[in-house]
């Protein structure tokens, strides 16, 4: 089971891994999509990983409210909790 | 004024009734019609044959009154099914230019023109792709292919902005990245800036705008990327290239 921190660096690997995002832009804080570009259609690849890595099903309507990567830990740290 | 320009104002007045006046025909009469055609898609291609037929009977109106001139290059190219086609977006009229050469267009339509009543007829009967954006909207791009109609899309999203420089969107190379499905490109240059974004449509330009298509070689994304790639990233690389390479299409034709 992973803590947050450890969701968090696995997010951040895995964006700049398959994005290209510039490492110096991400951080809890960030906007997935105004700040990382990131938009809906990239978000369904990226809970695919999630599930791949987690071996844990997730629904993408679970990151349907989600903006910053702290959101996104979160979700996923409360989705790996139950 | 001189009159030849006088005459194109009330002209294009003229065109736009019958575009209005059209779709409603095509909403009130013809396509109820349809109904007794059996099968949603033999429907809609039904639906699309009347659209294009309806087109090119239009264009050959807006020539004929001399509101426009048209010109086709390596429209031969066009002659196909299940093509992608992407093209610049100058002018309001770009969709209709195009759909008038393809048989059974595709588009992705805004989600203003379900509501609109001069147009929600055609691009309901049609299937015409709701812009409702995200996966969904790829997806059903994709899907558009497969069953060979003829998908026209405009990278840009919108109209360009005269003098500014083309901003891609990623919609366009996530459909031909993922589906994955070659690309037809077609270059689209009106000699005047005509009907363009925030011009009014009686302001018509000082000499009749002549419009060229181009249609270009099709272009398989694999050549243009690295196989091994994600689809995002590969989306991502794709999009920059299709931007450069219309961008340098357009410079060499202006």
């Amino acid at each position: 089971m992973m803590d947050k921190q450890e969701i968090y660096t696995w997010i951040a690997q895995t964006l700049v891994d398959t994005f290209e995002t510039d490492p110096a832009r991400i951080s809890l804080e960030a906007r997935l999509y105004d700040d990382l570009d990131i938009d809906s259609i990239d978000a369904v690849d990226l809970v695919v990983k999630l599930q791949k890595h987690t071996g844990k099903r997730m629904q993408p309507e679970a990151f349907k409210t989600v903006r910053t990567v702290g959101d996104v830990v979160d979700a996923v740290h409360q989705l790996l909790k139950q | 004024m001189n009159i030849e320009r006088v005459w194109r104002v009330i002209a294009t007045g003229i065109c736009f009734a019958v575009f209005g006046i059209g779709g409603i025909a095509i909403l009130c009469a013809l396509f109820p019609a349809l109904k007794l055609v059996p099968g949603p898609m033999r429907r809609q291609r039904y639906a699309k044959a009347v659209i294009h037929q309806g087109f090119r009977t239009f264009v050959a109106m807006m020539t004929r009154l001399g509101v426009i001139s048209v010109e086709v290059r390596g429209g031969e190219k066009l002659a196909r099914f299940g093509l992608f086609i992407l093209a610049n977006h100058p002018s309001l009229i770009d969709v209709v230019l195009l759909m008038s050469l393809v048989r059974r267009p595709d588009c992705v339509v805004k989600s203003a023109l379900w509501r609109n009543p001069f147009t929600c007829g055609p691009v309901r009967f049609a299937g015409f792709i709701n812009n409702a954006g995200g996966p969904a909207l790829i997806d059903d791009c994709i899907a558009s292919v497969a069953r060979s109609n003829n998908l026209i899309l405009f990278p840009e999203g919108t109209r360009t902005r005269p003098g500014e420089s083309l901003q891609f969107q990623r919609g366009a190379a996530n459909v031909a990245v993922r589906g994955p499905t070659a690309v037809t490109p077609v270059i689209i240059s009106a000699s005047e800036p005509t009907l363009t974004k925030g011009t009014p449509w009686y302001r018509v330009p000082q000499h009749r705008p002549h419009f060229t298509l181009t249609v270009l070689d099709d272009i398989d994304p694999a050549t243009a990327l690295d196989s091994s790639m994600d689809a995002g990233l590969a989306a991502r690389r794709f999009t920059d290239w299709l931007q450069h390479y219309f961008t340098r299409e357009i410079a060499c034709r202006t």
